[in-house]
């Protein structure tokens, strides 16, 4: 296979373990799900789960399960699904509310400070339901969960995927990553044919994981060109949990912002030039050097742009798409790919009934993503409950 | 993968939009003609033109736009040989699945190669992917379309039965996608087959939760976690320009006029039907045509066909129209939704070397096996 040169040098850019200096998603016993920086030599504190020395994660793959003892880590296997044997027990006999709680607090309190693992604990609590033996399974099951989540020191390292990433956007914050689901997201790297080595032009106003995706699709090769609105390069806080190498962005992506995007732009200040012409010191070599080196990434960047030709355009913005889409589709190459995104329906309906009028756009069309998750247990298969409303909007056309 | 040139030359494969549900692919054969209910076009003609022109019949019926194959173009243009996965399933697999620029993925079967177009262009030159196909027919028809594609540098394609003989890597791939109807015989093959080094994945699409559910015994019992299950769907919305309803207000004013212009005319008719009987008392025997006056003629207008458009004046009187009625753009889901729903179950695969064997985990397998050929 003539690719694993290529294969290789990607590993390097793409690392499958816990490194110094990244930022991990943890996912605690009650599903909550936390974002964590790990620097060498530090403490990691989870709170009530615990702490731990952060290099007990270091050089270790993503995806595993830990328990804290003391500050080291034990990792644990993975679980497999528990079938559920049926009995005759229903919960025909238990009456709501009339669980009583078979151990006090103070009791728990002890158990915990005593060193007591939390299967114990909940073993004895088990042991101690009057009720218990009355519940039918799968209340017993539902039973014992509860109490692991409440009582366990354990927690799983959730791999950076960009799946993970969405998801864990969408639960803490989804207004301001535009309510992009994870289904959304991968639906608008495929509709704009993200690729390694294609060219392409986004404004993201979603916290920059539309900009994730596409660095993540482009692997270090290609190019990115970002619109945005402020007058340095944004920070698209999406990115930190992504954990990019720095090649894989600083060769790829390049931000202009709305005025600098424009053709008729011209740079107001000082000249790079020296007003005297004469450099009086080396301070002031170095600032005009630093100018220089920003003014020429400038420069090359609005050149490229005009130069046009590029695969795609992709738009997850807060202004109003149709100039958007006006201002940036002639940079587009013939049959290149628009996708705009947005969490409501009207903005792309009227972007769509002027789309079709013009013989610029082909096919200018409308979806809505929809997504139902199951939970799949033997004897227990079922729709999950917090199954989310919409998922937003896509409009795809292709330039001609 | 396909042509990056600006213009189509020969031997490219484009895709062909004539409607947007007419799209079909065409390989560039010079000497060759497509003829189409949009017109008449030799293949000799569109080399040269750019890719997205828009494309005049020689025979001046209608015209083409002439496209550059994306893998989203390729699914809904493809000949189909079996069932194929649409954009909504294709992305979010391979989402799921992180498939992305250098992974190694296995599919299996092959199909019309609908996934397969898509996760070769997502994983690049950089990835690999190996597909497998039992029926002979259908992997020779695919092997040609990867290499007619440009390829066959990033695709094993391979003819063989994968829940008899199992795959041709092991410890390779960080992903496993199978659409095939007995997932489950695969599954011990798929876990050979996986990378151990690292979190690996598999996905399995299924039609029937009958299916769905022996797969997950089958994943459980190779030792997969964190086993879920998704459906997943695209719902194309339609837009259509309807006229800004008139104001409530214009209404209520138009039904008062209205109420009011019929009791006016009911009085009237009082008045005439009274006159009438005055009338007819006078000259009884002239028959009521004869009789009638300037005054009944202009009555009977009025209380006649002139009824109707009555409101209808009314009507376009209280709207203060320009002669194009202002329009407003609304969306709502489309009655139809193409491509067909299967569930797709989703389990992963850690790596080995870190998670120690515990001797409950044995127990628990030997549970379930007991409960699955029950
Ligand atoms: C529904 S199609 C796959 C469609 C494909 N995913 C696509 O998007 O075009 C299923 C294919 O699996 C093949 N197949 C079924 N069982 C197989 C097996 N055991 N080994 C290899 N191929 C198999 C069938 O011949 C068929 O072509």
């Amino acid at each position: 296979m003539d690719g694993d040169a290529n294969v290789q040098s990607f590993d390097l850019i793409n690392n499958n373990t816990v490194q110094s200096g990244d930022t991990v998603l943890i996912k605690l016993p009650n599903g909550e799900t936390r974002s964590v920086k790990v620097d060498r030599d530090s403490t990691i504190s989870l709170g009530r789960i615990g702490s731990f020395y952060a290099d007990e994660l270091l050089d270790k793959p993503h995806g595993l399960t830990y328990e804290i003892t003391g500050k080291t880590l034990k990792v644990l296997p993975p679980r497999t699904l528990q079938e559920v044997e049926d009995t005759d027990a229903t919960n025909e006999l238990i009456n709501d509310g009339e669980l009583v709680q078979p151990l006090t607090l103070s009791e728990i309190e002890a158990l915990k400070r005593s060193g007591t693992h939390a299967s114990d604990i909940i073993r004895t609590q088990i042991e101690k339901h009057t009720n218990y033996s009355l519940k039918n399974e799968y209340s017993k099951e539902k039973y014992k969960q509860r109490k692991e989540a409440k009582y366990s020191k354990t927690f799983t390292v959730v791999e950076p995927t960009l799946f993970n990433v969405c998801e864990y956007w969408y639960n803490k914050d989804q207004n301001r990553i535009r309510d992009l689901r994870a289904d959304t997201l991968s639906q608008l790297l495929n509709m704009a044919n993200v690729r390694p080595g294609g060219r392409y032009i986004a404004v993201d106003d979603a916290s920059g994981l539309v900009v994730s995706g596409i660095l993540e699709r482009l692997g270090g090769e290609g190019r990115l060109i970002t619109i945005c609105d402020v007058d340095c390069p944004p920070a698209y806080p999406a990115m930190v949990q992504m954990n990019f190498k720095k090649e894989q962005v600083s060769s790829v992506l390049t931000s202009l912002n709305w005025a600098t995007a424009q053709e008729d732009y011209v740079p107001i200040g000082a000249s790079l030039e020296s007003t005297s012409g004469v450099i009086r010191s080396e301070r002031q070599r170095i600032r005009l050097d630093k100018r220089r080196v920003v003014s020429d990434a400038l420069t090359s960047a609005r050149e490229e742009l005009f130069a046009g030709e590029f695969d795609g355009l992709i738009i997850a913005s807060i202004y109003d798409p149709f100039p958007v889409v006006e201002m940036l589709s002639p940079y587009l190459g013939g049959s290149a790919s628009i996708v705009v995104q947005s969490p409501y329906a009207q903005p792309l309906t009227d972007l769509q009934a002027k789309m079709r009028t013009s013989p610029h756009f082909l096919g200018p069309s409308i979806t809505e993503s929809w997504l139902r998750r199951y939970q799949v247990l033997p004897g227990r298969t079922h729709p999950t409950m917090n199954t989310t409303g919409s998922g937003g909007f896509l409009l795809h056309a292709i330039k001609v | 993968m396909w042509s990056t040139d600006r213009e189509v030359a020969a031997g490219d494969v484009v895709i062909i939009w004539q409607t947007r549900d007419i799209i079909q692919p065409l390989l560039i054969t010079p000497g060759k003609d497509l003829n189409s209910r949009f017109g008449h076009y030799r293949h000799a003609d569109l080399i040269g033109v750019p890719y997205g022109s828009k494309v005049g019949s020689s025979n001046g019926k209608g015209f083409i736009h002439v496209l550059r194959p994306t893998p989203e173009l390729w699914t809904m243009a493809l000949p189909h040989r079996t069932q194929i996965l649409y954009l909504a399933d294709i992305a979010f697999i391979t989402s799921w699945l992180n498939i992305r620029r250098g992974s190694r993925v296995i599919e299996a079967g092959t199909g019309s190669g609908s996934f397969s177009h898509s996760v070769v262009r997502t994983i690049g030159s950089a990835g690999h992917l190996w597909s497998y196909e039992f029926h002979e027919v259908r992997a020779e028809k695919a092997r040609e379309e990867f290499n007619r594609h440009g390829m066959a540098d990033i695709v094993t394609l391979t003819h063989r039965n994968v829940c008899k003989d199992g795959f041709t890597v092991t410890d390779t791939v960080d992903s496993v996608f199978l659409d095939l109807p007995a997932p489950w015989d695969a599954v011990e093959h798929a876990k050979k087959a996986l990378r151990k080094d690292c979190t690996t994945r598999i996905c399995c699409f299924s039609p029937c939760m009958e299916q769905v559910l022996r797969t997950v015994t089958a994943l459980n019992d190779a030792g997969f976690t964190d086993i879920t299950m998704y459906e997943t769907l695209l719902k194309p919305h339609d837009v259509h320009q309807i006229p800004v309803p008139i104001s409530l207000s214009d209404i209520v004013d138009k039904l008062k006029k209205s109420e009011f212009k019929r009791e006016e005319k009911r009085l009237r008719q009082i008045a005439n039907s009274s006159k009438r009987k005055r009338d007819s008392s006078v000259d009884k025997d002239d028959g009521s045509k004869k009789a009638k006056t300037d005054d009944d003629t202009s009555n009977t207008a009025e209380i006649g066909p002139a009824a109707v458009p009555v409101t209808i004046q009314s009507i376009t009187e209280t709207t203060p129209v320009p002669s194009q009625p202002a329009k407003v753009n609304l969306s709502k889901p489309m009655q139809e939704v193409r491509g067909h729903t299967s569930y797709l179950t989703f389990a992963r695969l850690l790596p080995i070397s870190f998670s120690p064997q515990m001797p409950d985990l044995d127990e628990n397998m030997v549970k379930s096996d007991t409960a699955s050929s029950s």
